[in-house]
């Protein structure tokens, strides 16, 4: 082939390639919502004088061109691939795989986030709690806690940050429950832990505050796939996880108040399990502020739980140990609006929170 | 508009081609000029007057200068077009530097300005100085302010150049060819410095960011940090130069090269011959030479290189780590010149050890916030401060970014186009790379097109210059 016709070739191809590019760009069909990334996409900014000459129109056009881009979801793989594997990078945005597994490196340890939280509940405690109330603490590793020791990624020293938690958190007695935990304890593409593989951390729990559960759990799988949201983060091609949930007597009889939205909600929300988060199957996900009653619970056995979505999960297993459960999220209701709600009178409370919610601190008000 | 943006590739570019292409010859320029003002408007709305009015005065003293020449009122026109341009510059770019430090010294409380830095203010101020400075020397003025504001505000070169004199472009910008060799070749030099910036210079960059804001320096990680931030500057400005190149050879125009392997000099006096090119040359014809360059003694050929290099620091900034870096480069290139090159011929090892071992130390000072923090970086390389030896982030990088860095280091050598040359010469080897270039091309644009829509570290160095 000679080299004019390749250089027309070339050109002819370069311009085919703009060319689609741009119509495909402007004509074909814009979505609002990524399901893959689980957050709603930028919309086309309005066009007006003073948007233009503040220069927010361009920024916001970028934002809209880049999240609309035709075949989005594929073009992340790809890139996501390319990093991984042509690169060998260890991480692809923050986030790798390793042994069937999709964790985020969550480092470093941001000590004054952890300060930060401890001080919140700190603030709970002096303002709503007396001598009769017990107060309990655990921290949840993350996923990459476990992982990263053999996949060569960074990782938070979480026997250190436990024995600094137990030190800082004078007020409470720490439940340690990393023991009883490995990585296959969680979800394959989700941060969250199995339900079905954590009934020794709730036993551990209840032991540590003084209480036993009844153990007859039946298992129930669903059988939707369930993509986590590391899934969406990575855009890497992974195989999806099962999602199962486990019942008995106390969860099967127990009424669930969901005080946000006024209104009673099943312990497991089979329309979740069906939408863009299956994990918020248990407990409807993200609540501020939730009661769980179990008329055949030990009458007077009061637990408040301070939590975020791993304590969705890990609360119905609790109640058999207790006529009532409170769960409250204080990322979502001010801790001044608490008093409004909640009788502590009584009441153990335990504070169960996620090391990336408390190294990320900011979240809780 | 970054040309590594999503709406420059999928949005502006097509459109401008394709309305340039379809204008007849004489309104070529025009669309071009449009094309340039809307890219320009989209990063500044303001500042795109600012640039229209920096352009008239320079074609009005270059219809003057060309009236008046060989007369004293034609030097003293050029003269006041040279101050005219660089007050916008000194006003816009240095007031605050200027500012603070006079309150600074004399105790004053003089309120600072606190401009935006117009982008591109420094490159296409050089360019109207070339204008005006060619004219004197003998240049034909541009008649059409259109033209003339088409080569200032050229869409390619606007914000990071290359620097373009206006001697070296007056006669395309009247009547250029348009070829189809011309056009490919434009258009894989744009497709391989877009691939430098995006998938070279953006990872190295996230190192150094990554480096940045970590709280645990080692002195391992000071070392990555400066060989990345090294690699990662000339990617990032030589990709968008390949760029420039590449877009004006599709539009007809042939731009000057601006860098040529830098990092494999065997003396800083070659580095600079290498390193940016098209600015060294500029300070080279328009400061160093009419200062007397080498012609008027030592003593006066050391001030000369002294003022070009204190202008040049400040060129890129307006910060006193600048200085310092252009302060390190004239005394690199006045020793060498007077003494050392002679020496560093003798082994070609230690000249290249020397050589990266100044470069890194000069762009570790000149990426500093400021000129603390690239002594307190300069400490860090040498473990001052009592930090560790290696941390486990550093190790972490170093295992994560390993493979880009040394794609990097070979790239900025010319292995790799030794080696396509070898390859062209076997036989079957010419057609093989004939037939495998446009895949790899196209494919290479996807896979950029990928990581921009992953928004992905995108930063650009020279936006600041």
């Amino acid at each position: 082939m000679g080299r004019d016709r390749i250089h027309k070739i070339t050109c002819i191809f370069f311009a085919l390639f703009l060319a689609g590019g741009f119509l495909m760009c402007v004509f074909l069909p814009k979505k609002s919502y990524s399901e893959f990334e689980r957050r709603k996409l930028a919309a086309m900014p309005s066009c007006t004088w003073e948007q233009v000459w503040s220069g927010r129109f361009m920024s916001d056009f970028e934002k809209y061109a880049v999240d609309t881009f035709p075949g989005r979801d594929q073009l992340r793989t790809w890139k996501a691939m390319t990093a991984l594997y042509v690169f060998g990078r260890k991480d692809n945005n923050g986030i790798y795989g390793f042994e069937g597994s999709l964790s985020a490196v969550e480092y470093p340890m941001n000590e004054s986030s952890f300060i930060r939280a401890v001080e919140r509940f700190h603030a709970v405690c002096e303002e709503y709690l007396t001598e009769e109330n017990r107060v309990y603490l655990s921290v949840i590793p993350d996923k990459n806690c476990f992982l990263a020791e053999e996949s060569g990624h960074l990782a938070m020293d979480y026997k250190g940050l436990e024995a600094w938690m137990e030190q800082k958190a004078e007020f409470a007695e720490y439940i340690p429950i990393s023991d009883l935990l490995e990585k296959d304890d969680y979800y394959r593409t989700d941060t969250h832990w199995r339900q079905e593989r954590i009934t020794d951390v709730a036993n551990r729990l209840a032991e540590g505050m003084g209480t036993s559960l009844s153990n007859d759990y039946e298992a129930h799988s669903l059988e939707t796939d369930f993509y986590g949201v590391y899934y969406g983060q990575a855009a890497l091609p992974w195989k999806p996880d099962q999602l199962q949930y486990l019942t008995n007597g106390a969860i099967d009889g127990c009424r669930v108040y969901d005080w946000q939205n006024q209104m009673e909600i099943p312990v497991y929300n089979m329309e979740a399990a069906s939408g863009r988060d299956p994990y918020e199957m248990f407990l409807s996900g993200s609540l501020s502020l939730l009661t769980i009653e179990n008329p055949k619970g030990e009458k007077g056995k009061k637990l408040i739980v301070f939590r975020d979505s791993f304590g969705s999960s890990i609360a119905p297993l609790l109640i058999s140990g207790y006529e009532q459960i409170t769960l409250v999220d204080i990322r979502y209701i001010p801790r001044e609006h608490l008093g409004r709600y909640i009788d502590f009178t009584g009441c153990d409370v335990l504070f169960l929170y996620s090391t990336m919610v408390l190294n990320h601190s900011e979240t809780l008000r | 508009m970054l040309f590594s943006s999503i709406t420059f590739l999928y949005y502006f570019l097509p459109v401008m081609l394709a309305l340039y292409f379809i204008a007849p010859g004489k309104w070529k320029n025009i669309v071009l000029l449009m094309g340039s003002l809307i890219f320009y408007a989209w990063g500044e709305p303001k500042y795109v007057f600012l640039m229209v009015l920096s352009i008239l005065p320079g074609y009005g003293f270059g219809l003057l200068i060309q009236k008046h020449r060989g007369k004293s009122s034609g030097r003293i026109y050029c003269i006041v077009s040279v101050l005219v341009s660089l007050s916008f510059l000194l006003y816009f770019k240095y007031a605050d530097f200027f500012l603070e430090n006079l309150n600074h010294a004399a105790g004053l409380k003089i309120p600072l300005l606190k401009l935006a830095l117009p982008i591109g203010i420094s490159f296409y101020t050089f360019q109207i100085i070339s204008y005006t400075v060619d004219v004197y020397r003998g240049e034909e003025a541009q008649r059409n302010p259109c033209y003339l504001a088409a080569y200032i505000a050229m869409f390619p070169q606007l914000i990071a150049g290359p620097i373009v004199r206006y001697a070296d472009i007056a006669g395309q910008l009247e009547g250029r060819r348009h070829s189809w060799s011309m056009a490919a070749s434009g258009i894989r030099r744009f497709i391989l410095g877009l691939g430098k910036k995006i998938l070279l210079a953006n990872q190295l960059g996230e190192l150094c960011s990554v480096f940045r804001d970590s709280q645990e320096k080692s002195v391992l990680f000071y070392w990555l940090y400066a060989i990345s931030f090294v690699l990662h500057i000339y990617f990032d400005f030589s990709g968008y130069s390949d760029m420039a190149i590449g877009l004006g050879r599709l539009l007809g125009f042939q731009f000057p090269e601006n860098f040529n392997y830098p990092y494999i000099s065997a003396s800083i006096t070659e580095f600079w011959r290498r390193w940016h090119i098209s600015l060294g040359s500029w300070f080279r014809d328009y400061i160093y030479i009419p200062l007397g360059g080498n012609r008027k003694g030592r003593k006066r050929q050391i001030l000369n290189i002294l003022v070009v290099w204190i202008l040049t620091g400040f060129w890129h900034g307006a910060a006193w780590n600048f200085l310092v870096w252009g302060l390190l480069f004239a005394l690199l290139l006045t020793v060498e010149k007077f003494w050392l090159l002679q020496k560093l011929e003798k082994s070609r090892v230690l000249s290249h050890i020397y050589v990266m071992f100044f470069v890194i130390i000069s762009f570790v000072i000149f990426n500093g916030e400021n000129l603390a923090q690239g002594i307190s970086d300069l400490g860090g390389l040498f473990g001052i401060g009592g930090i560790e030896l290696v941390s486990a982030e550093a190790l972490y990088c170093l295992r994560s970014f390993g493979f880009v860095i040394i794609i990097a280091g070979i790239g900025a050598t010319p292995l790799i186009g030794k080696v396509i040359r070898h390859i062209r010469k076997r036989p079957l080897g010419e057609k093989s790379m004939q037939v495998l270039e446009l895949p790899f091309l196209l494919v290479l644009l996807l896979i950029m097109t990928a990581y921009l829509v992953d928004g992905s570290f995108n930063p650009f160095l020279y936006f600041r210059f």
